[in-house]
């Protein structure tokens, strides 16, 4: 797995997490640090339009299977390499996904990866839409909506971002189910 | 102008009770509490049959005062027995409150009123966060994410997860959803920039209380400005005012029986508590600091006969933009409810006929 050229940088220990940065998006915020915590990270920005080849530049090589986040218009290089790598993808994390290609939309069905979507509540009424339509079209897929960020949820409320993001890529669905203690004085 | 009664539950103690709050729960008379129920039925099927608009009931604990602990009660035990009033539920204190249990249940209730609810939401007197053990210094920020909270339940139609700063909800998917798409209309309730600020934001309207016309109108004012920000103009119903009046066949004797009331604090609270309350407890009019606790009696803003109620209602219209009265026509805590029952007639025969035009 490579992490030169156009990786942003790594770090961490534990599964593989390949974040693909949409264009725009900060590159590296304290929500990255906190999942390199539990996460080997590689965290990378596409260079120019061609996210998907540098997406699948990356996964290629190795036979190793890997989460993969992805925020704002990295979502659709996300959702292609999922459909494409089916058996390498173990989850998705979309980050305010953004939506364009038509095609890519219809066979959102076809997506076997538990997906999750990220949408903050300042953000604007497009991006609940967008989050929406991932959520009715990918089989299993968790909507969650992060109280008072914008559009770069990762970079306006790191810790809610690295604790949705860590408990979902650890438990998949079943991260429905609180593990939080509620005993004060044992 | 829409009028609403603001029912205080008028529990009359067989004996004389300590004034401070709380008030010790062993001092309660089961069989008064019973009558205080009824007679609050009798007074709304009186209220309901002069022509006010709405009953407003509200959230307050651990005090005979407004014996409404949970307003949601009072509210489905009034829809169900009063077939014409809306029922204004002003509360719920939401920084206390499990806000998807709020959208479930104001859900509820205005399913089975037939959509006769209006919501207010709220960060609840001072006194009001003791009362779950709620840090006054976090109210602020419990209440404008739980009214989010409750505001996305309402009207999310997937299941949702919350990841907030006070509330984690991973699953939210609430049933039955409002009768009245997309939910029933809501007030934020305050003075506060960050209240009028979050009413603007989310399109609700706004509810001011108890402070004089000019002070209240600068609340209002905010608000307005605002909402032109946010690309839009609430309607003078979507601004609320509540206040206290005190009307009388004439203005010197509503002046007198002003001068008989006991200037006594709503809740009042040991001065060492009092003073650390107001150290964590920040509160606001449109930016500028006031004191969280009430220390003395709380206004009468509208006041003398009907000819004089009537022009201070209207310029409450003109001064604060006011579209909806919520008025307490009698002192809560008084013992002797007749003045109330006077009240009441005199404000339905000879105000509120003349106010409705305004």
């Amino acid at each position: 797995m490579a992490d030169e050229g156009h990786g942003e940088g790594s770090g961490g220990q534990g599964p593989l997490l390949i974040c693909l940065q949409g264009p725009g998006a900060p590159r590296l915020t304290p929500a990255h640090d906190l999942l390199a915590g539990r996460f080997r990270l590689i965290v990378l920005e596409p260079p120019g339009a061609s996210s998907d080849t540098l997406a699948l530049a990356i996964a290629r090589p190795g036979p190793e299977t890997f989460d993969l986040l992805a925020a704002s218009a990295g979502a659709e290089a996300a959702l292609r390499l999922a459909l494409q790598e089916p058996g390498r993808v173990r989850a998705l994390v979309l980050e305010a996904p953004t939506l364009g290609d038509g095609e890519l939309e219809r066979r959102l069905s076809e997506v076997t990866a538990p997906t999750l979507v990220l949408v903050g509540t300042r953000d604007d009424a497009a991006a609940t839409e967008a989050a929406r339509r991932v959520k009715e079209r990918v089989p299993d897929c968790h909507l969650v909506f992060v109280y008072d960020a914008g559009r770069a949820i990762a970079a306006e409320r790191p810790e809610a971002f690295a604790e949705v993001v860590s408990d979902f890529l650890e438990r998949h669905e079943a991260f429905v189910i609180s593990r939080a203690r509620s005993v004060i004085h044992p | 102008m829409k009028v609403s009664f603001f029912e205080t539950v008028r529990y009359l103690p067989p004996q004389a009770l300590p004034a401070e709050w709380p008030v010790p729960s062993g001092a309660y008379d089961p069989e008064a509490g019973a009558r205080a129920y009824r007679g609050m039925i009798e007074r709304l099927a009186y209220v309901e049959e002069l022509g006010f608009d709405w009953v407003s009931v509200s959230e307050h604990h651990y005090s005979p005062r407004i014996l409404s602990p949970s307003p949601i009660v009072s509210a489905a035990f009034i829809a169900a027995q009063l077939r014409k009033l809306t029922i204004a539920m002003l509360g719920p204190i939401v920084p206390h409150s499990n806000p998807v249990r709020v959208a479930e249940e104001l859900a509820m209730l205005d399913t089975m009123a037939e959509g006769r609810l209006v919501v207010g939401l709220l960060r609840g007197t001072a006194n009001e966060a003791m009362t779950y053990d709620l840090n006054p210094q976090e109210a602020r920020e419990r209440t404008d994410e739980g009214m989010e909270l409750i505001l996305k339940a309402w009207t999310e139609p997937h299941p949702f997860g919350w990841q907030g700063r006070h509330f984690q909800y991973r699953t939210v998917s609430i049933w039955p959803r409002p009768l009245q798409q997309p939910h029933p209309p809501t007030f934020a309730l305050g003075t506060s920039r960050e209240s009028l600020d979050f009413a603007a934001r989310h399109r609700l309207g706004c509810g001011v209380s108890y402070g004089p016309f000019e002070v209240m109108g600068k609340a209002t004012r905010y608000y307005r400005e605002q909402c032109a920000r946010h690309g839009w103009e609430p309607t003078p119903e979507q601004i609320l005012y509540r206040a206290n009046m005190l009307v009388t066949g004439t203005d010197d004797e509503a002046q007198a029986l002003l001068r008989a009331q006991a200037d006594q604090a709503p809740f009042t609270l040991r001065a060492g508590v009092r003073d650390a309350m107001m150290a964590l407890d920040a509160r606001n009019i449109a930016g500028e600091a006031r004191a969280a606790v009430v220390t003395g009696a709380l206004p009468t803003t509208f006041i003398g006969s009907p000819d004089t109620v009537v022009e201070q209602v209207r310029r409450c219209r003109e001064v604060v933009g006011a579209g909806v009265l919520d008025l307490s026509l009698h002192t809560p805590g008084s013992e002797d409810l007749e003045p109330l029952t006077r009240a009441l007639e005199l404000f339905g025969r000879k105000v509120l006929p003349r106010i409705r035009e305004i």
